[in-house]
């Protein structure tokens, strides 16, 4: 089993934060809105898609506003290692925020691959705010034919 | 609360309510940094995956609206893990008249939206006419 880096609250600070989620959504239902989630639980960060072709794997992840020097992908046996800061914008002195809803700060993810992957032949690309990851599946050993010689 | 790192936001989609979307597929909310300085109102819209020319910054009354479009979506192959949703974003916002309309001025890279709104240099005095008879 895979086991996910999911932020520095223990779990029981999860559970109380749920109760309190429930109620906030129960609250707003009340008055008539559709549940708006106050807080939600501890996500992972950048979120990835990965497909599946005959010979290759593609993953795909969602992060805007990233410089490609702030970004670092490593590849160990078969696993995916995307490390990485969203910085925060150095607002001008007397700046004030008004509204805060992209997150920054460091991110690290690791992702195991299925299958046997080729790391010489793995290709990264950022374009608006997506990274796409291409990893070309490790081909078969060639089969070989052995001459047999008579003495 | 937490220090460790970044946490992925929930996706959220567009609130039925305000309604008024007659467009096709899922839209999302994007998130949004608004900050003020004196000069300006800076507006920073997450707006992955979608190209410059499948934006669309809709000025109307007081409301502006921003509508991005996902036009490119990679659907070969089968799914391993999905853990995101794609689809087009939607959001609008009530400007006030602090805001100088015809200057402002926007810029998409690397999938953020940068929208500057420069405070107009003078808030125009709003006269209301009074007729005799």
């Amino acid at each position: 089993m895979q086991l996910w880096r999911t932020g520095g609250l223990r779990r029981g600070d999860l559970e109380m934060l749920r109760r309190l989620d429930d109620m906030f959504n129960m609250m707003n239902n009340v008055r008539g809105q559709s549940p708006r989630t106050f807080w939600t639980e501890s996500r992972l960060f950048p979120l990835m898609n990965v497909k599946e072709d005959p010979d290759s794997f593609v993953v795909l992840t969602e992060i805007p506003g990233m410089k490609i020097e702030d970004l670092e992908l490593k590849i160990e046996g078969g696993t995916l290692t995307l490390k990485g800061e969203r910085k925060a914008e150095e607002l001008p002195p007397g700046a004030s925020y008004h509204r805060r809803e992209i997150a920054t700060g460091p991110f690290q993810r690791s992702l195991t691959l299925p299958a046997k992957i080729d790391s010489e032949d793995v290709t990264a690309t950022y374009r608006n705010g997506i990274l796409k990851v291409t990893l070309a599946k490790e081909k078969r050993a060639v089969p070989k034919q052995i001459k047999i010689s008579s003495e | 609360m937490n220090t460790q790192g970044i946490q992925s936001s929930e996706k959220t989609g567009v609130n039925v309510d305000k309604g008024e979307l007659t467009h096709e597929g899922d839209f999302f909310t994007p998130a949004v940094d608004i900050y003020e300085t004196s000069q300006e109102i800076v507006m920073n819209v997450d707006l992955p995956g979608v190209k410059p020319e499948d934006l669309d910054i809709d000025l109307r009354d007081d409301t502006l609206s921003i509508i991005g479009k996902v036009t490119e979506t990679d659907n070969k192959g089968t799914d391993l893990l999905v853990e995101y949703k794609v689809g087009h974003y939607y959001r609008s916002f009530l400007l006030t008249d602090v805001i100088d309309r015809s200057a402002i001025s926007a810029n998409l890279s690397d999938g953020v939206l940068k929208l500057r709104l420069p405070k107009a240099a003078k808030a125009v005095p709003r006269k209301i006419p009074i007729s005799e008879g």
